[in-house]
């Protein structure tokens, strides 16, 4: 045992390598940028989507500011989707906190899902902001916190590009057809997750929460989406965390099969039964509610459940979710304290 | 005069053409409900509603999922189009006219259209915003329309917290209106917390609640004549 305490860099890659840590960290995947830090930067929540300087230093304060062990870029949904061609909204207009989402889809029905793809994603969009971010995101926390990134899921992914609607009910009338539309979108994901990587990420989350049970049976999620979520995880070097949220607890053996280094649940998964189900070794991230809890919840109820987690028996804490960015920083910092003195 | 016997078979075809999600099956049913000249309200609600009450268990009990949840609903709507000019104007007691859509920064609509449906074969006079809504237009549109009831839909966490100040603003205009919020990140805490009447956590329950909503109008209906009667 070391007698100096780890940084949070060392005991995230730590952590993903299978190895001892001093404690549980408490970082995220998906986007965590906060008011707090916005506010110390003089940043509009609208603008740091699309500058890469605004984006790495909004990120860097979660970690420099509140203490959450990771910076993660982006903060929106939307990144693969706008590189395929859709534009996208960021609601300039509006001093409320907004998140980017798509303007038009690319595919009006059953007719259009053959429609081409531009061969060059990664030139694309902003995708090249993004791999700016991530550098200077790194240069931001250095050797301190690690660096993260997320790219979507390809069942989520063709949500983004094609009516909800259709995408949900061919999946169930014409599964080979949606089959292919999950393969070409397999292919842009592996290709951003590839330059995100070569931008010097730690850690890459692939978000699949369109795949959630609460949506798709887990007999659809085996035979339609586990095979090409298994397709990314194969090409990915970094240690890599697979999130759905909503209910999971049936698909839970499925995710464990995917390839990932690690999975990552919400509050509906009931955590003690899963890592019943995946043994001690099995990473599981999760799962307090990022918004009711989080956000607003008291810095009691921020401990109690942060507690519960860790009696559940998580490998990390982490949220359900992006971070809402109102999170009042000593919510925050009871999260952090609570791991800090958790003893089972 | 359509016998008894007739109309329980009509019935049940709606029923079970919901059930098993075929638009065809519902499209000939309810054809066949106008050729014997049964009576249209009779065959929505005790027809294709009970299908989709059915539907609405076989989701709770995880049978069925969304994309069968969809499927039942086009099967619904199948029906519904061709009785509905045939639907005698149903006196509610009150008002049935209702602003619904998703607030925005939220593209998603499948839950909002789901209670959407349920209002629709209510008889509802529905004003559907759409979804992405600029959060000064529900207040705008239920001005424009008279509306008393309201209902958001907000499917992520981070488009949630914009249905407080849509609710601020309706009830400082008007006290007495009925809001209905629903979405997968809401919850009953986040109900009180913003001051709706009534929150559908999801599909099923936005369904249960509908469904309850349209039959407290019904009960409301039968109470006034009853007084009328008096």
């Amino acid at each position: 045992m070391t007698q100096q305490a780890m940084t949070s860099k060392q005991r995230v890659m730590k952590l993903f390598a299978g190895e001892a840590v001093d404690k549980v960290p408490c970082f995220s995947g998906m986007g965590n940028v906060t008011t707090a830090g916005l506010k110390s930067l003089g940043h509009k929540f609208a603008a740091i989507h699309l500058d890469a300087k605004m984006m790495a230093e909004a990120a860097a304060t979660s970690n420099k500011l509140l203490g959450i062990e990771c910076g993660v870029v982006p903060f929106d949904l939307c990144v693969e989707a706008e590189a395929m061609g859709c534009e996208i909204n960021v609601y300039a207009h509006s001093e409320d906190l907004l998140y980017p989402t798509i303007k038009k889809k690319l595919i009006h029905g059953e007719a259009e899902m053959e429609i081409e793809l531009p061969a060059d994603v990664t030139a694309r969009g902003r995708v090249p902001l993004l791999v700016e971010a991530i550098g200077l995101l790194k240069k931001e926390l250095g050797d301190a916190a690690p660096v993260g990134s997320y790219v979507l899921g390809p069942f989520t992914l063709a949500g983004q590009i094609m009516e909800l609607n259709d995408l949900l009910k061919l999946s169930f009338k014409k599964p080979e057809k949606i089959a292919k539309l999950l393969d070409r979108m397999t292919d842009v994901i592996i290709q951003v997750a590839k330059v995100y990587e070569k931008a010097g990420v730690d850690y890459l989350t692939v978000r699949e929460m369109g795949a959630t049970s609460d949506v798709l049976s887990p007999r659809v999620f085996k035979s339609l989406i586990l095979p090409y979520l298994q397709k990314i995880f194969a090409q990915l070097s970094v240690p890599s965390v697979l999130h759905i949220c909503g209910k999971t607890n049936d698909i839970v053996p499925f995710m464990a099969t995917s390839g990932a280094t690690a999975i990552s649940v919400d509050q509906k998964n009931d955590v003690a039964a899963t890592r019943a189900k995946l043994g001690p070794q099995a990473l599981v991230f999760g799962n307090y509610d990022p918004y009711n809890v989080l956000v607003a919840g008291t810095p009691e109820l921020v401990r109690t459940t942060v507690h519960k987690c860790l009696d559940d028996g998580v490998s990390a804490i982490w949220p359900g979710c992006d971070i809402w960015p109102t999170v009042p920083p000593e919510n925050v910092t009871a999260m952090l304290d609570e791991v800090a003195n958790y003893r089972r | 005069m359509v016998t008894e016997e007739k109309k329980g078979e009509l019935l049940e075809k709606l029923k079970n053409a919901v059930i098993s999600y075929d638009e065809d099956a519902a499209k000939e049913a309810a054809q066949e409900v106008l050729a014997v000249g049964m009576n249209a309200n009779d065959a929505i609600f005790n027809g294709l509603v009970s299908g989709m009450v059915e539907v609405g268990k076989m989701f709770e009990a995880q049978e069925y999922f969304v994309p069968e949840l969809l499927m039942c609903a086009d099967a619904l709507y199948a029906g519904l189009d061709i009785l509905k000019p045939h639907v005698q104007q149903m006196d509610l007691g009150v008002r049935g006219s209702v602003v619904i859509g998703t607030v925005e920064g939220d593209v998603h609509d499948i839950g909002k259209n789901i209670v959407k449906m349920m209002f629709d074969v209510a008889g509802f006079q529905v004003y559907d915003l759409g979804r992405d809504v600029p959060l000064d237009k529900f207040l705008e549109e239920q001005i424009r329309t008279d509306s008393d009831l309201v209902c958001l839909s907000a499917m992520m966490t981070t488009t949630m917290t914009g249905m407080k100040k849509v609710i601020d603003d309706l009830r400082k205009k008007n006290p007495n209106i009925k809001i209905m919020i629903g979405g997968a990140p809401v919850s009953q805490d986040v109900a009180d917390k913003y001051g709706a009447d009534g929150y559908a956590k999801d599909a099923t329950n936005a369904l249960k609640d509908a469904i309850n909503m349209v039959g407290s109008l019904k009960k409301m209906k039968d109470e006034a004549e009853a007084q009328k009667a008096k």
